[in-house]
């Protein structure tokens, strides 16, 4: 009598392999691209939630419409300066207090658990908070800002010059710590010989960094890059809750402009052309920072 | 004279990192100062350092909202979606880790991009088909769909921690006639322990503080805190001492709970690298 065919040792892994990795893959394309299309889909129609049974296919019409919609083209432009102005200072200012950091002391490992607080409070405290701290009337900072004439007399968020840079700041001041941990994690991973030869201090120490540590660090940054620059390119808890978009469309970001069009006016076709796009763009950028990281891992792996 | 260049850095240093800790610390002790504020100290004008400490914003909090459910609402949602998206994600980090396979890697990168989706791009259709099923206004509509940005984002971080392991041992159990399952939990996953920490923590943390979710697919039985801060400063007689007060339930927990846990924090996302 045959004996059942026995599978290899590899061929059996591979299978148990697949086996544990399906379920979290069916998950993730269930809830996530599902919804994906649906709303590629939407944005193709003339859908509307206030006009129930009346959707008709009006082709590229909802994108023409964001196109030619003054409002949809301030929230496109606002949303790649916020990305670009939070991520570049995010990255200037993280670097260096990451490179302050470095050196491991008990001063250093403290201080470096303090700065997670400002990236594990809630975003929407954050928000209220600084609403409160800025308002022009009573708040702490706003106040004196109006009394020493750094801003106007209605407050930093009701100048459309000032509002998007102050939303800036705040995303400044709860997404740098998380800049600081992820870069700092870096260089603490860098070879031994490297960090020596970089943490002599004196004449030199700026030129190693430059050629040295940065090239080194190049997927490191590139990751924190991403992390960071995917979150950003969703700005809306703060636009929701200190600007909502204002003062005339100054803060008018893309997921915000998003989220009017489809939970508030329940136009769907117009809101899924506006997350397509959104989409578009953050996935350009994405694949980007990604080609980096994987052309920096491949040749640390050679 | 080596050695007093050396002093001096190590102060300048020591200068500058307390100056960005005062800068980063100051807002979230403003917002624990003004819970114990009376409510004309925080409106006086110019505003004040100094006040007399008062426990009567947290009174007001308990009468007028329901803190407790608040409480359990966002505890119910963080546990459970931390807990499907640990089951869900770990095991699938590690299959992508261990298949060496170009297009592993692919589709462990294709989870990162997951967390790029706006999310109202999946709010919108999934709040039209809870409502279709009748569960729109229940904690489960948001796990269910929390639970899928966090299980890609820990799928991710489990692959760069898994990939890190080396497979030599668990290869060594299974030639000794180990199951391939407790070549996982045996051998795998206890040495993959702090990004396993790392991906609950992020987690944890990304699901209790999410609030766009549940804005919309909760209702006033099933929200959570961060909805229920929210509702609190739309009411007119809301005052921002009240706000500091919910904030100490919102907020101070899941920052006590990071800060317990710091060292693990950022390992799951860069253990891959180099």
């Amino acid at each position: 009598m045959p004996r059942p065919r026995r599978l290899l040792l590899s061929q059996r892994r591979r299978l148990f392999f697949v086996m544990i990795g399906v379920p979290a893959a069916a998950y993730v394309a269930a809830v996530t691209l599902w919804p994906l299309t649906q709303g590629l889909v939407d944005s193709f129609y003339d859908d509307s939630l206030l006009r129930p049974g009346r959707d008709r296919f009006t082709g590229f019409d909802n994108y023409v419409a964001m196109v030619s919609d003054p409002s949809a083209r301030r929230a496109l432009v606002n949303t790649f300066a916020f990305t670009f102005a939070a991520v570049a200072s995010e990255l200037l200012l993280g670097f260096a207090l990451a490179l302050l950091l470095w050196r491991d002391s008990a001063f250093n490992r403290a201080s470096l658990s303090l700065l997670l607080v400002p990236v594990t409070v809630t975003p929407l405290a954050v928000g209220l908070v600084f609403r409160a701290l800025l308002a022009p009337e009573f708040g702490v900072i706003g106040y004196w800002a109006v009394q020493w004439g750094i801003s106007g007399p209605r407050g930093f968020f009701a100048d459309t010059a000032t509002a998007l840079p102050t939303l800036v700041g705040i995303d400044i001041w709860e997404w740098t710590p998380l800049m600081v941990l992820i870069l700092l994690a870096g260089l603490k991973s860098l070879p031994h010989d490297v960090m020596e030869a970089a943490a002599i201090d004196g004449a030199g120490a700026a030129q190693r960094l430059v050629r040295i540590v940065v090239p080194l660090m190049v997927p490191t940054i590139s990751l924190a890059c991403l992390l960071r620059a995917m979150d950003a390119f969703k700005l809306f808890d703060s636009v929701f809750i200190i600007t909502k978009g204002g003062p005339n469309d100054a803060t008018n970001v893309l997921m915000f402009h998003a989220a009017k069009l489809g939970l508030e006016f329940f136009d769907i076709g117009a809101a899924s052309a506006v997350s397509t796009v959104m989409l578009l763009c953050v996935g350009l950028l994405s694949f980007g920072f990604i080609q980096l990281m994987r052309r920096a891992d491949a040749r640390a792996l050679d | 004279m080596a050695r007093r260049i050396q002093t001096a850095a190590t102060i300048a240093q020591r200068g500058a990192v307390v100056l960005a800790l005062i800068c980063f610390l100051t807002p979230v002790l403003w917002l624990v100062t003004v819970a114990y504020k009376p409510a004309r100290d925080v409106f006086s004008f110019p505003p004040t350092l100094l006040f007399t400490p008062t426990l009567a914003n947290f009174r007001q909090i308990f009468a007028i909202f329901d803190v407790p459910l608040w409480l359990w609402n966002s505890v119910l949602i963080s546990f459970g979606t931390t807990a499907a998206s640990l089951l869900l994600g770990v095991p699938a980090g590690y299959a992508l880790a261990r298949l060496r396979a170009g297009w592993a890697t692919g589709l462990a990168y294709g989870f990162l991009a997951v967390r790029m989706v706006p999310p109202v791009a999946t709010l919108i259709p999934f709040y039209l088909m809870m409502r279709d099923i009748h569960m729109l206004g229940t904690v489960w509509a948001v796990i269910l769909l929390d639970t899928t940005a966090n299980t890609a984002f820990v799928v991710w971080m489990m692959y760069s921690t898994f990939r890190a392991v080396p497979p030599e041992m668990e290869l060594a159990a299974l030639t000794d006639g180990c199951t391939m399952a407790g070549a996982f939990f045996r051998i795998a996953l206890p040495l993959a322990a702090p990004g396993l920490v790392s991906s609950a923590l992020f987690s944890i943390m990304l699901s209790w503080n999410d609030f766009l979710y549940p804005a919309f697919l909760t209702n006033a039985d099933s929200k959570p805190l961060a909805v229920g801060l929210l509702s609190a400063y739309g009411t007119k007689d809301i005052t921002w001492g009240t706000m500091g007060a919910l904030a100490h339930f919102s907020t101070i927990p899941i920052v006590l709970v990071a800060l317990a846990l710091n060292r693990y924090f950022v390992q799951g996302l860069t253990r891959g690298l180099h």
